[in-house]
């Protein structure tokens, strides 16, 4: 597959619905935020162990979900274009509500806030929960009603919004599974 | 947006392969059952260890699947595929792609070279009508398909590259590239560009529509 095209090299890019636009452009900028946030995630893929598997077949699958996401940004409300996209609907954020459930039968409370931190992996996902936040910030902003014909699916704020919980989840969890304390926030500090 | 129809796999048994011209050639392979698709999209064939990607060129609705090759010369599949025969298999996965006609209140104008035509032949035998076509080729024995564009297009215009300046050439042919016509031709407005071939061509058309057809919307397809 061809990777380069030449097409951008003016600084206009295409949205999957076809618009020019330039690579400033708020779509332009959420999508790349997404990507951000995709690469961090396999970042941390790439540094879990054999035995924990399963966070990586979760994670991959957000990844997956992520490419989905990435693509609704890029499309304009109404265009034809999105009957091409996978649905991201309130239901794609079942699992990770689920997984959530799972991971918190074994944490123990919490009783203060956390720094973000402990072991290295847990570091990641915490950057990752950030990094997701800011996707959120850009998206909620992409689907303000001031914005002409930018409808964002719901599903796709609720997804974000699960999956920065997800990610703090997952980063106690890293934390507990490496025998790492989570770091508690002292207050004023000192 | 992969999904899984991406990884599957179908078999697929040759019925036909007709040379249109000494490189080109139209391959003709039997649907697999529940093989679907949409107009302009891509199917992964495999022969012989050997896959890539060809778009298919016929309406979802018949019963083959053809694809319309160049012979690289060198090349790995396609001098294989020009040598199959009838009733031999060879394997099908898919369908991929986005390169679909989406409907719009802009004009559309398709844009090819070569080979990149594919889609486009698709798209015609499955019902789309009143379009622009432009396709760029070197000389006019490359040019096929033409009595399906001229009953499909609302104007066909062969682009001849290598057309010399005082050649006799048929009514509505442009002694040029596909660019130039772009440049010199087409009025100036907002429309809806499907381009498909060369990356350079893509590379050139996009750049002359950011700069000469501002509010128009671009798809396109890189056929290496």
């Amino acid at each position: 597959m061809t990777i380069y095209t030449g097409t951008g090299d003016h600084g206009q890019t295409s949205l999957f619905s076809g618009e020019r636009v330039p690579k400033n452009h708020r779509r332009i900028e959420a999508c790349g935020e997404v990507d951000e946030l995709n690469s961090i995630l396999g970042l941390l893929v790439s540094r879990l162990g054999p035995e924990e598997e399963g966070w990586v077949r979760e994670l991959r699958a957000v990844q997956a979900r992520l490419f989905d996401l990435g693509a609704w940004l890029s499309t304009t409300g109404g265009s034809e274009s999105a009957r091409f996209l996978s649905k991201i609907t309130p239901e794609t954020s079942r699992a990770l509500e689920e997984r959530m459930d799972r991971m918190e039968e074994t944490l123990p409370g919490l009783t203060s806030f956390i720094l973000p931190g402990g072991h290295e992996l847990a570091a990641w996902a915490h950057l990752a929960r950030a990094v997701c936040r800011r996707v959120e910030r850009r998206v909620v902003a992409l689907a303000s009603p001031r914005e002409q014909a930018s409808e964002v699916p719901s599903g796709v704020l609720v997804y974000l919004n699960r999956l920065s919980d997800y990610l703090f989840v997952l980063a106690r969890s890293l934390n507990q599974r490496h025998g790492q304390e989570d770091v508690p926030w002292s207050g004023r500090g000192g | 947006m992969t999904r899984e129809s991406d990884q599957k796999r179908f078999p697929g048994r040759v019925v036909a392969r007709r040379f249109l011209s000494p490189a080109l050639f139209e391959l003709l392979v039997e649907r697999p059952p529940g093989f679907g698709f949409l107009p302009g999209q891509r199917a992964g064939l495999s022969f012989q260890g050997l896959e890539r990607d060809y778009t298919m060129i016929t309406s979802p609705d018949q019963p083959e699947l053809g694809f319309y090759v160049r012979e690289v010369e060198g090349g790995g599949l396609s001098p294989l595929l020009a040598r199959i025969e009838p009733g031999q298999e060879l394997s099908l996965s898919g369908p991929r792609g986005y390169f679909v006609f989406r409907p719009s209140p802009r004009r559309t104008v398709f844009v090819a070279t070569g080979t990149g035509l594919a889609p486009f032949i698709s798209m015609a035998r499955a019902g789309a009508r009143g379009f622009i076509l432009l396709h760029g080729v070197r000389d006019r024995g490359e040019l096929h398909f033409q009595d399906l564009f001229r009953t499909a297009a609302g104007l066909y215009v062969p682009c001849l590259s290598r057309a010399g300046a005082d050649e006799d050439l048929p009514p509505g042919t442009f002694p040029g590239r596909t660019t130039a016509y772009l440049q010199t031709r087409l009025e100036p407005g907002a429309y809806d560009f499907y381009l498909c071939g060369r990356r350079e061509m893509i590379r050139e058309v996009t750049l002359l529509i950011d700069e000469r057809f501002p509010g128009s919307y671009v798809f396109f397809e890189i056929f290496s």
